[in-house]
């Protein structure tokens, strides 16, 4: 680890230096170690590892190209879509190749394997233990499973392998396979699985057709096919698991012959096995496999839509292509060239299986397993979602993102962060009753016995026709099924965890609270009665008809996006007799962090309506005042709440005047000393800019007293014509409307640019940005605009409002929320609306805040601008000059850099923090807490305290604060909300007082600035404003290295004698009195958990 | 170059000519600072706003102090004090918004007595001084917000009266200018310029920066606009390797990030 470094190194430095922070997958293993790491990363500066911009000779530049440059470059135009694509794909390539070294072990170890298994004794020729009719009544599978248990035994006892145990074959339960690891430190290295197979020719291909029955029901049920003499029915996957074993050895030849050769193939279907792992599609049972995908790029190879000297890039394209425009379900492929009369017809597999991609012998479905069980269902939910994906993907690569590579292959998709609700079916033991219940005995016979499968498509059918429009996308996760030893029983399906569903929602099904059915007196009424059950009546509607209606019970916003969970439940029980007990439903457990206080139904999207309503009523007011000298020529909001990112909403205040002290000549109520601190009141800001006008004069000074002349003239006329409490200041005016509080300040446009004026000697006027003219800019211009801006983001994303209050609550929940401006989260949030990729824009506050901690763990903020194209006005073009530009200004630029169509080189909002530290010590709490969030959210049992992730961490601080409660306005803010806390004056019904409640007044907040105003520079504190009972204090580490005697430098320090030399060290007993002294009446103690001071 | 820049502040280094003096909120505190003490001195010739040999210079006041405490602390009568948020060396102007008065940090005091007496007697002090005392308590935490808070609340006659004060003030002088720009218009200066105002019967356009920018813009464009392009074959050269070049420093872009993402062992896909 680095030692500390003057701040002015922080930026810049070596290029390849490692990393201080582990990318946060690695972080495992470390738990021990994560408080000290944590409190180093506070204390000292972040790793090096900055890019520079280039600096190249002329020379260098404009040197004659060899051929040798001009090849490579015209490569990297056809072959790649740039350069920088084309090295990050050999890059990772390069980590996931296997290496030449361990490709020879694995070879030996195969080699030593190859010839156990040939020793092994008495094991008879496959030809004798398989007779003529094994192909019956998994004869064949029970057969195959015994052979593998007596090679276990035998192997077993082989010193060679380190660990011999059984597994299952793609999840399905008939056939096991055997695992082998070696012995000693390869055991990590390799796994081999032995997949006994039937000779080629053993079985007769007509017998396992998709139509054909092999399965007896009189065998599987103890019955014998009913006496109405109706047919047996076909198992088609039955069939399919047989067939798979006698093809193996000719689809891995085929695969040899077709890619073994051709580099680009190879590297192609390295890419698509990343892609698929990204996306967890070839996860669990019947997942889209590495093998699916390698034989569609044979079977585009073979069409021509693939050549042989294409780049792994391209292969890569042509694949997602061909998956996102052809639709498998509808025109099913076939590898098969044979014209062959005696095959069967494709059209025949369309009937068995929902997806069909037929192998070159034209009889075996490759697909057949993408879906579990889907006998009469016409489709397949993991088909869906590989065209989702597949189409999501084209999208971007046509976009031509900078960031393409990394949004496309290197970017997890696991289900929690992809799904904006998941729900977990536990036990599933409870799918055995549900198949019976539906009736599914032929799937079950088809499919051995496993009700999960069998169950699975009815199931996701049912859920995906009711909840109708609110759906976007279903997809299912099966764990996978553990590997176990060989003296163990195999796991039972029951054991296999829960499935888990995601429910991708479309946002504008979700306002609607109605199933809209047919007329009464339609055929269809019946079949919508069945569907629904009870929850369906008959509703007279506006326009006079009667339907069939169902009506879900929800008033906020926050119930409509769970309404899902009402309909899950709702059908689950009433068509599959799970009950509500096995349905766990995760879409709301978080919403609980941004309900109010009382109104436990809403988070809070309905109450800053309200005001924002009011808001739009007052300024229509201003707009119609009369007498005003000049017109109004823009009213904008520039508050939080007027962009919906609050993260408590406004109630309207409605004092009890005997809580207050009234100072009736100025129409104010003043907190009182015998009281508890009175409710926090935050005035809204409204920007109120005045037509620019000859009347305005063009000095600064004069600007401001002619500005403050128009705040008491605005305070007189909106008192006299619309009775409303007003207070003026020279620089705003405080109105009091509906129990709301604005502030509206007056701003003239030409302003900024007085402030700016600087006149040369030789009369020249030039502008000149001045820390004024800045901040007036900021707050009179840029703020009006991005709330404008982020209030339409709202219109359009209603999850936008409860993921940037999630987000901004946690950050001010880890006590780093001075650090940080509202602006600079709101846009951070905002961006993973604006840029979702790879994902699509959140549709629930849940999803969207596991992405806020995913973004700040993993975004390179050293390196990189976070742009956030608010109204899309940035053009790519423009993107990459902003690029440019950043790497060029590094060092100038604040350490987070959000760039906007309005502010494009400055990055105002981040202008006064985080600190390198501060931002190093946020991504570390994020790279915590995304885990571990996770985790709890993936729980079938249930997430347990969701409030885990936001509780800090306080062992890392020097000093603790304790606050006395009574003192703290927004107590019942606190993540931990107290059961009970002071009453804060307030009235539930608007009392006889109008006198203009206590404004801003917050003793922690006041304390805090008076702390660091004291001791800045000595300590960092840390508090969480809402409701923070705790405020955390950690000393600077170079503020406590002892100093010679100097005039400017005394503050809070003494003078000491060390080693015979006179040195000021800081008086830190004194400090930690003064901190109580300071705080007299809200402080309750003073903490000091270390001794560090006494260096 | 620091050192020199040292000797010239006129502080010198060692704290021997600063007696430390400890002070303590009140009696409950068990822990003091320590002020350091000086009598104000300035090099012959250059010019001080505080008296000679009345002023003492203290360094390390704490927060909790206002000008009013030294009546308290120091015994003597008829003391006036001034605080500053930091030493003279370093006190440029404070920004002039409320927030920062009210706000206090360690800060330096020059306390001007009556007599030269009251700074030997200071000078002696033993201490520990106390700020606040039973007969003179001083106000801090809710105590202190609370009266903050009330004082805070905004007169709009008080500002009214300040805002007609200073217009009328500023209409004036803008009047008088008026009255001097029409009184100068047209006449020539001793070497028979005459100046040209915004003001005149003819008045011009302002001498901006922005307003020059964009002529040598427009000049710029126009001037781009007859230039041919590619017309000539070493234009059409040049141009090529202008891409080239342009590619090679893309090219060096990329491998360099590249570099950083793999020290960082950014390619592990999982």
């Amino acid at each position: 680890m680095m030692g500390p470094a003057p701040a002015g190194e922080q930026l810049c430095g070596a290029i390849g230096e490692p990393e201080v922070m582990e990318p946060a997958l690695e972080g495992t293993g470390k738990e021990g170690k994560k408080a000290s790491s944590r409190k180093r990363t506070l204390a000292e500066p972040p790793a090096k590892g900055l890019l520079q911009p280039v600096k190249l000779s002329r020379a260098e530049l404009y040197k004659e190209p060899t051929n040798e440059e001009l090849n490579h470059l015209r490569e990297t135009e056809i072959l790649f879509h740039s350069s920088l694509l084309r090295l990050q794909v050999e890059e990772l390539l390069k980590e996931v190749r296997l290496s030449e070294k361990k490709k020879d072990r694995i070879d030996a170890f195969l080699r030593e394997v190859n010839q156990r298994v040939v020793r092994v004794p008495s094991v008879p020729e496959t030809e004798e233990i398989l007779q003529d009719k094994d192909g019956l009544n998994q004869r064949y599978f029970r057969k195959r499973a015994l052979y593998l248990a007596h090679l276990a035994h035998h192997l077993a006892q082989d010193p060679l392998f380190g660990s011999v145990c059984f597994s299952y074959t793609n999840g399905c339960h008939l056939k096991p396979s055997l695992l082998l690891r070696p012995r000693g430190k390869d055991e990590r290295l390799v796994t081999v699985r032995l997949h006994p197979c039937p000779p080629p020719d053993f079985f007769r291909p007509c017998r396992l057709l998709p139509t054909k029955n092999n399965v007896r029901s009189a065998w599987y049920r103890g019955q014998s096919p009913a006496g109405d003499g109706s047919p047996e029915p076909p198992t088609p996957h039955y069939n399919t698991w047989v067939l798979q074993d006698t093809a193996l050895e000719s689809h891995l030849q085929l695969l040899s012959t077709m890619l073994g050769s051709a580099q680009g193939l190879k590297d192609g279907v390295a890419l698509l096995k990343v892609w698929l792992r990204q996306r967890e599609l070839d996860k669990g049972q019947g997942g889209f496999t590495g093998f699916l995908v390698s034989m569609l790029v044979v079977f585009l190879v073979s069409t021509h839509k693939i050549h042989t000297t294409m780049s792994g890039y391209q292969v890569l394209r042509s694949v997602l292509q061909f998956l996102a425009t052809t639709d498998l379900t509808v025109n099913g492929i076939s590898l098969c060239l044979s014209s062959d009369p005696s095959l069967p017809a494709l059209a025949d597999f369309h009937q068995a299986f929902s997806v069909v991609f037929l192998d070159s012998s034209g009889r075996l479905n490759l697909c057949a397993d993408v879906t579990a069980s889907t006998y009469h269902q016409g489709w397949s939910l993991l088909w869906l979602q590989v065209q989702y994906e597949a189409r999501l993907s084209m999208t971007l690569l046509d976009s031509r993102a900078d960031d393409g590579f990394q949004l496309l292959l290197m970017t997890p998709k696991p289900m929690i962060r992809a799904f904006d609700h998941v729900l977990h079916l536990h036990p599933l033991s409870r799918l055995q009753a549900a198949c019976h219940r539906l009736k599914l005995w032929p799937e079950l016979q088809d499919n051995g016995g496993d009700y999960v499968s069998a169950a699975l498509g009815p199931l996701t059918t049912l859920l995906e026709q009711g909840l109708g429009t609110r759906l976007k996308l279903l997809a299912h996760s099966r764990p996978p099924v553990p590997e176990w030893g060989i003296s163990q029983d195999p796991p039972k399906h029951k054991d296999s965890g829960s499935l888990t569903l995601g429910l991708l929602l479309r946002p504008e099904g979700l306002t609607s609270v109605l199933e809209l059915g047919p007329e009464a007196d339609q055929p269809e009424a019946a079949k919508f009665r069945q569907f629904w059950g009870f929850r369906s009546e008959l509703r007279r509607f506006q326009d006079g008809a009667i339907r069939e209606a169902v009506v879900w019970e929800a008033a906020s916003m926050s119930q409509k996006r769970l309404i899902p969970h009402q309909v899950v439940t709702h059908l689950l029980a009433l068509h599959t007799d799970i009950p509500e007990t096995c349905v766990h439903y995760v879409g709301g457990p978080l919403d609980a962090l941004i309900q109010g206080l009382k109104q436990t139904s809403s988070t809070g999207e309905e109450a800053l309506a309200v005001a924002v309503c009011c808001y739009d009523d007052l300024s229509r007011l201003l707009w119609g005042l009369e007498g005003l000298p000049l017109t109004v020529s823009a009213v904008q909001g520039a508050h939080p709440v007027l962009r919906y990112t609050e993260v408590f909403p406004p109630t309207p205040v409605r004092p009890a005047s005997s809580f207050y002290e009234p100072l009736q000549e100025r129409s104010s109520l003043l907190p009182r000393l015998d009281k508890p601190c009175p409710a926090y009141v935050e005035p809204m800001t409204v920007v109120c800019h005045l037509e620019g006008s000859g009347q305005w004069p063009q000095d600064a000074e004069a600007v401001q007293r002619v500005r403050a002349a128009f705040q008491l003239r605005l305070a007189e006329l909106l008192t006299q014509q619309h009775g409303l409490q007003c207070r003026a200041t020279a620089t705003h005016t405080d109105v009091l409307k509906d129990g709301f509080v604005f502030r509206i300040r007056v701003a003239y446009q030409r302003e900024p640019q007085i402030l700016k004026e600087v006149q040369s000697p030789e009369g020249m006027i030039s502008l000149r940005d001045t820390p004024a003219s800045l901040r007036l800019e900021r707050d009179t211009r840029q703020l009006p605009l991005l709330t404008s801006a982020l209030h339409g983001l709202q219109q359009q994303h209603p999850a936008f409002s409860g993921v940037a209050r999630l987000a901004k609550r946690w950050v001010r929940a880890q006590l780093l929320g001075e650090d940080f401006t509202d602006e600079s989260l709101d846009l951070v949030a905002a961006a993973l609306f604006l840029h979702p990729e790879p994902f699509t824009p959140p549709s629930s506050p849940q999803v969207g805040f596991l992405r806020f901690l995913y973004l700040v763990s993993t975004f390179d903020w050293k390196n990189n601008p976070l742009i956030v194209n608010l109204n899309n006005e940035l053009t790519v073009e423009e993107q990459v000059e902003i690029r440019s530009g950043f790497l060029a200004a590094r060092t100038q630029l604040p350490v987070m850099v959000i760039v906007t169509p309005q502010d494009r080189k400055h990055s105002v909002w981040t202008q006064d923090g985080p600190s390198a530290q501060i931002l190093q010590q946020l991504v570390v709490l994020a790279a915590e807490a995304l885990p571990m969030l996770e985790k709890q959210l993936m729980d079938p049992q249930g997430p347990g305290d969701i409030r885990t992730v936001f509780r800090p961490p306080l062992d890392i601080y020097d000093v603790l604060i304790r606050l006395s409660p009574r003192h703290i306005p927004r107590h019942r803010q606190a993540v931990d909300s107290p059961a009970a806390s002071f009453c804060r004056g307030l009235l539930s019904q608007p009392g006889p007082s109008s006198l203009m409640p206590v404004l801003g007044y917050d003793p922690p907040q006041l304390y805090l600035m008076q702390l660091r105003e004291a001791f800045g520079d000595l300590a960092l504190f840390f508090y969480d404003q809402h409701g923070g009972e705790v405020i955390g204090v950690l000393w600077k580490p170079t503020s406590f290295q002892p100093q010679p005697f100097k005039a400017s430098s005394t503050k809070g320090r003494m003078v000491m004698s060390r080693g015979g030399e006179l040195v000021m060290v800081p008086n830190v007993e004194a400090i930690l009195e003064d901190f109580a002294v300071l705080g007299e009446g809200l402080v309750q103690t003073v903490e000091a958990r270390s001794e560090r001071w006494t260096v | 170059s620091i050192s020199k820049k040292k000797k010239r502040s006129g502080h010198p280094s060692p704290p021997i000519s600063f007696p430390a003096i400890p002070i303590k909120f009140s009696e409950k505190q068990q822990a003091s600072h320590y002020l350091y003490v000086r009598a104000h001195g300035v090099r012959q010739g250059t010019k001080s706003t505080w008296p000679q040999k009345r002023t003492l210079f203290v360094l390390n006041v704490p927060p909790y102090c206002t000008e009013r405490s030294w009546l308290t602390v120091t015994s003597a009568s008829q003391v006036q004090a001034i605080l500053l948020p930091q030493p003279p060396e370093h006190a440029e102007a404070p920004p002039a918004s409320d927030i920062c008065l009210s706000l206090q940090g360690f800060q330096v005091a020059y306390v001007v007595f009556q007599k030269p007496s009251g700074v030997s007697a200071a000078l002696a002090l033993k201490g520990p001084l106390l700020v606040s005392t039973e007969s003179h308590p001083v106000k801090s935490g809710i105590h202190k917000w609370i009266s903050d808070y009330a004082d805070s609340i905004p007169d709009p006659e008080a500002l009214r009266v300040e805002v007609d004060t200073f217009m009328e003030a500023y209409d004036q002088k803008i009047a008088e200018e008026e009255a001097k720009a029409k009184e100068e218009e047209g006449v020539p200066d001793k070497e028979g310029w005459v100046k040209v105002t915004r003001r005149g019967r003819r008045p011009v356009l302002p001498r901006t920066e922005a307003a020059s920018l964009r002529v040598l813009e427009r000049e710029r464009r126009k001037r781009a606009r007859k230039e041919l392009l590619n017309f000539y074959a070493w234009q059409h050269r040049e141009s090529k390797m202008e891409h080239l070049a342009q590619l090679r420093k893309k090219f060096e872009e990329d491998k360099q990030r590249i570099e950083l993402l793999r020290a960082q062992r950014k390619f592990r896909p999982y």
